[in-house]
C-alpha cells in the first residue's frame, strides 16, 4: 500500500469516526433520563415522530436554534421543551425568543442592543399590543405585508406556538394533570379538557392497536373520554412523569418515562421504532457534519497545492469520500424515515443537489485525478449544505405532502430528475468558476490542464442538459396528470426551460465553433444564474401553481449570488492576468488556439 | 463569386446560428412572459408572449402599437423550420447521428405538440355541488343566453358570446322574433345599489333599475373574475320591452313576454351542453390528523350517457382524471364547505404528442451521449497508449 492510499484511508476513516461520536447517546441531566423522554413518539403535524422532534423544531422556529445558553448552562432541547411543559415558571424566564425588528422591539417598549432574546415573561405585559397588531397585519396577503407587519404577524405566531406547547400536558399555571386525574368530573373540568384539547402543540397518547395510525389522542381528548369510563392507560404514567419533574424527583420520572415507554410500545411497536430512528438521525445531524467534512477536504486540497501534494491530495480525497458517505447516510435515512423519494421540498432539494454534485465529483476524480474534482465537489457539498441550513428555519423538514404532490411515482421520476439536472448544471458552473480563478491567478498555465477542465464541464453539462429536459418533459406529463395540461407557462415550469434552453445554447454554440474554451466556460457560469433563478427566483414571484416555496427573506442572498457570479464571468472572459502590464503576464494565452 | 440569393438564403435557414438565436429569443420571451405574470395573469401574459406572432409594444400616450420582438409562435415556426431544413441539408443518415436524429424528432414533434395545444386546446370548468346533475361545462368566458321557458318540460336556448357583444349595435337572437340593442357593456364593473348621488340607470325594467354600474378596469389576475355588465334593449315585433341590466353577478333571472312566449335573459359563463350527464355523489377533502394539511381532494361521480347505455361511478382525485369522449375532467377546487367540487375539464386532441416526444428525445439523448463517450474513451485510450 503506498502512502497516497494511506493518507487517503486515514483521512477518511478519521472523519468518519468523528461523524459517529454523535450517535452516542447524551448523559441524564441531573440523574433525569431526557433522552428516553425525548425518544417518546407523538403525533404532530400529521406524522409520528419523537418528542426530541418536536422540541428542536419549535425552539428552531421560535429561537433559530437548537440549544442556547442560560445562566452559565448549555440548555438542549429535550430540558428545553420538559420545562416548558411542566415546569412554566422556569421555562417563562428562558431567554427564547429571537426579535430582530427594531420596530416590533420599539413597539414593547425596548431598543435594539446585541442581546436579541427575551423570554415569555419579559414579554408578557405587551401581548395585548402584540395580539392587537399582529391581527390588522394578519388579513393582509403575505406578500403584501410591510416588514414590520410580517415580524409582528412572525412574533405572534410564535408566541402562540409557545402557548400551545405550554398547554400540552396540562394547563400552565393548573395544578398539574396528575390533580386532573383524580376528579375528572370536578367543576370546571369540562372547560379545561376542552381547552386542553384545542391548544395541544402535539398528540402523546397513541391508539390502541387495531385503530387507524394516525388516530393519536391529545390529552384533553384522552380525558374527556376518561369522563366516559374508558380512561387511556397512557395518561397516568404521563401524569406522574409531569409531576416528577416538576418536584425534581429523578428516580420517580425515569420510571414514569419507562412506564409511558412501555404503553407506546405495547400500543404501537412501529412508532416507537420509528421514533427511535428519528431521534438518531436528529441527533447525528449528518447534514452539519458532512458540511464540516466537506470544509476540512476543500482546506487539504487547498494546502495539497503549496506543500506535499502527494499526500494531502489523496487525503483531501478520501475526506470527500468520508463526507459523501456521511451525506448519504443523512440522505437515506430521511427516504426511510418519510417512505418517500429524496426530494420533498426546498430543504431537501438542497441536500440532494449537493448530494448529486458531490457524487458527480468523485466519478470526475476518478476519471481525471487532478483534484479539480474533489476541489468542486466538495465546494459544491458544502454550498448546498449551507444553503440547506438556512431553509430550516419553517419547522419540520419532512412536513407532509399536500394533496397533489402526494404521489411517490412522480416526485421519484420528475421532481428527482430535475434536481439532477440542477446539481448538473452547477457542478458544470463549478468547474467554469475553477478554471477562471485558475487561468487569473496560476502563475502558470499548462494546456492539458485547461483541456481537462473544459472536457469535464462539457460532459457534466451534457448530462446536465439530459436531465433537465428528461425532468422538465416529466414535469408537464404530470402537470397533464394532474391539471390536465401539458405545459402551462408557469413561472416554475419557465424556470425548468429555461436551464434547458441555455445548456442547449451551450453546447449548440461549441458545435458550432460560435465560442471556444472561455466563452463556452463563461457560459457554464451564467449556467449558476439561471438555475439559481429558477430554484429559488421563480418561488419570490409568488404566483403560479408551484409557489409552495415562498420566501422573501432569501431575495438579497440571491442578488449578491448573481452579483458573484457575473463577477467571475467577467474575470473569465478577460485577459490572463489582466491587472499586470501586457508584456509582464505569466505565461500566454493557452486558449483561443484550437 | 457571391452566391446566388436562393443559396445564401438556405444557408441562412439552415445555420446553427439561426437555431442558437432562436433558442435565445425563447429564453428572452420565457423570462418575459414569466415576470409579466405579476401584472397580466398567466392566461394574459401568455397571450402577449408566447401564443402571439409578434410582441406589440403600446407606446404611452399614444395609439400607437410597434412590434418589439418576435412572439413565441414566429420563433416556434421558426426553430421548426431550421430544425427541419438543417437536419436535411446538413446531417449524413448514419449510425453516429442517430441520437441527433431521434432528438430533433421529437422536438419537432414537441413544437408542434405545443401549437395543436394552443390552437386546439378547450379548458372549461364544471362546478358541481352534492346531489346536483349537470350536463354542461362552461368557459372563462361570457354569453348572453335568451332563453325561451315557455314549455315547463323544456328550455330552448339562444346565446350571443361575449366578444359579440363587445362590439355593440343590434343583434338578432337567431331563432327567435327577439332583436338585442345594446346599449352599454362593461367587460368589469362594480354593481352596487344605486345611492342618491347616482345618476340615473340606463335599465328602466328589472333589478337594473336600481342599481349603480361603475365602469373598472379588467382584472388581470387568474384568480378573479371579471364581474361584467350589459345593458340590453330587447326588441321584437317592432316593439320595445324596455331597456335591463345583464350581469354575470346578478342571481334572479329576469323574463319578459312576447307573443305569449317568456323569454329569460342571462349573462352566464359561456355552456357546452355534453351529451352525457354527472352526477356529483360526493365530495371528499381529507386532510392530515391534527393539521389543516390537505391530504386528498376527491370527487365521486356517477357518469350517465344513455345514448351509449353508459352509467357507472367513477372517482376523480388528485393525479387521476376521468378522461371520456375526448375531455379529460380533473380535481380542480372546491368551496361551500366542501359541498361544491370543481372540476377542470380540458379538450386537447394532440395531448398524446408530448408523450411520444418525451420517450424520443430521451432515447435520443441517451444514444447521442453514449456513442460520443465511447469515442472520447477510446480518444483518451488512443493517447494512454500513444
Amino acid at each position: 500500500m503506498n502512502a497516497a492510499r494511506i493518507a487517503s484511508l486515514v483521512a477518511g476513516g478519521l472523519a468518519l469516526a468523528g461523524a459517529l461520536v454523535a450517535l452516542a447517546p447524551p448523559g441524564k441531566v441531573g440523574g433525569f433520563d431526557v433522552d428516553g423522554f425525548a425518544r417518546l413518539p407523538v403525533l404532530e403535524g400529521g406524522r409520528v415522530k419523537p418528542i426530541d422532534s418536536v422540541a428542536r423544531n419549535t425552539l428552531l422556529m421560535i429561537r433559530s436554534q437548537q440549544s442556547f445558553r442560560h445562566e452559565g448552562r448549555t440548555i438542549g432541547p429535550e430540558e428545553w421543551v420538559l420545562d416548558v411543559l411542566f415546569r412554566p415558571d422556569v421555562a417563562n424566564a428562558q431567554p427564547v425568543f429571537v426579535i430582530n425588528d427594531p420596530e416590533v422591539l420599539g413597539l414593547i417598549g425596548l431598543r435594539q442592543t446585541s442581546d436579541r432574546y427575551f423570554s415569555f415573561r419579559t414579554l408578557a405585559p405587551h401581548l395585548g399590543e402584540i395580539e392587537r397588531q399582529a391581527q390588522v397585519a394578519h388579513p393582509i396577503d403575505a406578500k403584501e405585508r410591510t416588514r414590520f407587519q410580517s415580524a409582528i404577524v412572525n412574533l405572534f405566531d410564535r408566541i402562540y406556538l409557545y402557548y400551545r406547547l405550554e398547554n400540552t400536558v396540562q394547563l400552565a399555571g393548573s395544578p398539574g394533570l396528575a390533580a386532573e386525574l383524580l376528579d375528572l368530573r370536578a367543576s370546571g373540568a369540562q372547560e379545561r379538557h376542552r381547552a386542553l384539547a384545542d391548544l395541544s402543540a402535539f398528540r402523546p397518547l397513541p391508539p390502541p392497536a387495531g385503530q387507524a395510525g394516525d388516530a393519536w389522542r391529545s390529552v384533553g381528548e384522552a380525558l374527556r373520554a376518561g369522563v366516559a369510563g374508558n380512561v387511556d392507560p397512557g395518561l397516568e404514567p404521563l401524569a406522574r412523569l409531569g409531576r416528577a419533574y416538576a418536584s425534581r424527583d429523578a428516580a420517580g420520572f425515569n420510571a414514569a418515562v419507562a412506564d409511558l415507554g412501555a404503553v407506546d410500545a405495547s400500543r404501537r411497536p412501529e412508532a416507537v421504532k420509528q421514533a427511535d430512528h428519528e431521534t438518531l438521525f436528529n441527533r447525528a445531524q449528518p447534514f452539519y457534519a458532512g458540511m464540516v467534512i466537506y470544509v476540512l477536504a476543500l482546506l487539504a486540497l487547498f494546502a495539497s497545492w503549496l506543500w506535499k501534494p502527494g499526500i494531502l491530495q489523496p487525503a483531501a480525497f478520501g475526506l470527500l469520500v468520508a463526507g459523501a458517505v456521511v451525506h448519504t447516510g443523512g440522505l437515506v435515512s430521511r427516504i426511510v424515515l418519510q417512505g418517500r423519494p429524496p426530494v420533498t421540498n426546498l430543504y431537501s432539494s438542497a441536500v440532494f443537489v449537493g448530494w448529486c454534485a458531490v457524487i458527480l465529483g468523485v466519478v470526475l476524480e476518478r476519471l481525471y485525478r487532478r483534484g479539480f474534482g474533489t476541489a468542486v465537489a466538495a465546494a459544491s457539498g458544502f454550498a448546498s449544505l449551507i444553503i440547506a441550513h438556512h431553509l430550516t428555519g419553517d419547522g419540520d423538514t419532512m412536513e407532509m405532502m399536500r394533496a397533489v404532490l402526494d404521489s411517490n411515482f412522480w416526485l421519484a421520476t420528475h421532481v428527482v430528475t430535475i434536481t439532477i439536472g440542477y446539481s448538473g448544471t452547477f457542478l458544470a458552473g463549478a468547474i467554469a468558476i475553477g478554471y477562471a480563478f485558475r487561468r487569473q491567478f496560476a502563475p502558470r498555465l499548462d494546456p492539458a490542464t485547461s483541456k481537462a477542465l473544459v472536457s469535464m464541464a462539457y460532459g457534466v453539462i451534457c448530462f446536465a442538459l439530459l436531465f433537465s429536459f428528461v425532468g422538465t418533459v416529466l414535469g408537464g406529463i404530470w402537470a397533464d396528470q394532474s391539471w390536465g395540461r401539458f405545459w402551462g407557462w408557469d413561472p416554475k415550469e419557465n424556470g425548468a426551460l429555461l436551464i434547458v434552453l441555455w445548456n442547449a445554447i451551450i453546447l449548440h454554440a461549441r458545435w458550432g465553433g460560435y465560442a471556444r474554451e472561455k466563452g463556452i466556460m463563461a457560459m457554464a457560469i451564467f449556467g449558476n444564474v439561471i438555475t439559481s433563478l429558477s430554484w429559488f427566483g421563480v418561488n419570490m414571484l409568488g404566483v403560479g401553481l408551484h409557489s409552495y416555496g415562498f420566501m422573501d427573506k432569501a431575495f438579497w442572498a440571491l442578488s449578491a449570488f448573481i452579483a458573484s457570479q457575473l463577477l467571475v464571468m467577467a474575470l473569465c472572459l478577460l485577459p490572463r492576468q489582466f491587472w499586470r502590464p501586457a508584456g509582464s503576464r505569466a505565461g500566454e494565452e493557452v486558449t483561443g488556439t484550437v | 463569386m457571391t452566391k446566388p440569393l436562393t443559396a445564401r438564403a438556405w444557408d441562412a435557414i439552415t445555420s446553427l446560428k439561426l437555431t442558437i438565436a432562436c433558442l435565445a429569443f425563447l429564453m428572452v420571451l420565457v423570462v418575459l412572459c414569466t415576470l409579466a405574470q405579476v401584472e397580466l395573469g398567466t392566461f394574459g401574459a401568455v397571450s402577449k408572449y408566447i401564443k402571439s406572432f409578434l410582441v406589440w409594444w403600446d407606446v404611452p400616450g399614444t395609439l400607437w402599437s410597434i412590434p418589439v420582438l418576435p412572439g413565441g409562435a414566429l420563433v416556434g415556426v421558426v426553430l421548426a423550420v431550421n430544425l427541419v431544413s438543417a437536419q436535411a441539408r446538413r446531417l449524413e443518415l448514419s449510425w453516429k447521428k442517430s441520437g441527433i436524429w431521434i432528438i430533433h424528432a421529437g422536438l419537432i414533434l414537441l413544437i408542434a405538440g405545443e401549437f395543436v395545444a394552443s390552437v386546439f386546446q378547450v379548458e372549461s370548468q364544471m362546478a358541481i355541488e352534492e346531489g346536483q346533475t349537470l350536463n354542461y361545462i362552461e368557459g372563462r368566458d361570457l354569453e348572453l343566453a335568451v332563453i325561451d321557458v315557455t314549455d315547463p318540460a323544456f328550455d330552448d336556448v339562444y346565446s350571443i358570446p361575449e366578444s359579440r357583444l363587445a362590439g355593440g349595435g343590434t343583434i338578432g337572437v337567431p331563432g327567435t322574433p327577439v332583436f338585442l340593442r345594446v346599449k352599454a357593456f362593461y367587460r368589469n364593473a362594480e354593481l352596487a345599489p344605486r345611492g342618491p348621488q347616482d345618476p340615473p340607470s340606463p335599465a328602466d325594467r328589472g333589478v337594473g333599475a336600481s342599481i349603480a354600474v361603475r365602469p373598472m378596469p379588467p382584472v388581470s389576475r387568474d384568480d378573479r373574475v371579471n364581474q361584467t355588465a350589459a345593458f340590453v334593449e330587447p326588441v321584437a315585433g317592432g316593439r320595445s320591452y324596455g331597456t335591463w341590466l345583464a350581469s354575470n353577478v346578478l342571481g334572479a333571472p329576469q323574463s319578459f313576454t312576447h307573443e305569449g312566449r317568456t323569454y329569460v335573459l342571462a349573462l352566464r359563463p359561456r355552456r357546452q351542453y355534453l351529451p352525457y350527464a354527472v352526477t356529483l355523489k360526493k365530495f371528499s377533502h381529507d386532510v392530515y390528523a391534527g393539521t389543516d394539511i390537505p391530504k386528498n381532494f376527491s370527487s365521486l361521480v356517477h357518469l350517465s350517457n344513455p345514448s351509449r347505455g353508459e352509467q357507472r361511478d367513477v372517482l376523480i382525485y388528485m393525479n387521476q382524471p376521468l378522461r371520456y369522449d375526448g375531455k379529460a375532467f380533473y380535481q380542480a377546487s372546491f368551496g361551500k364547505n366542501d359541498t361544491l367540487s370543481v372540476l377542470q375539464v380540458v379538450e386537447n386532441p394532440g395531448w398524446l404528442l408530448p408523450y411520444v416526444s418525451c420517450v424520443l428525445v430521451t432515447l435520443g439523448l441517451l444514444v447521442h451521449f453514449a456513442i460520443a463517450l465511447r469515442r472520447s474513451s477510446r480518444r483518451r485510450q488512443g493517447v494512454q497508449e500513444a
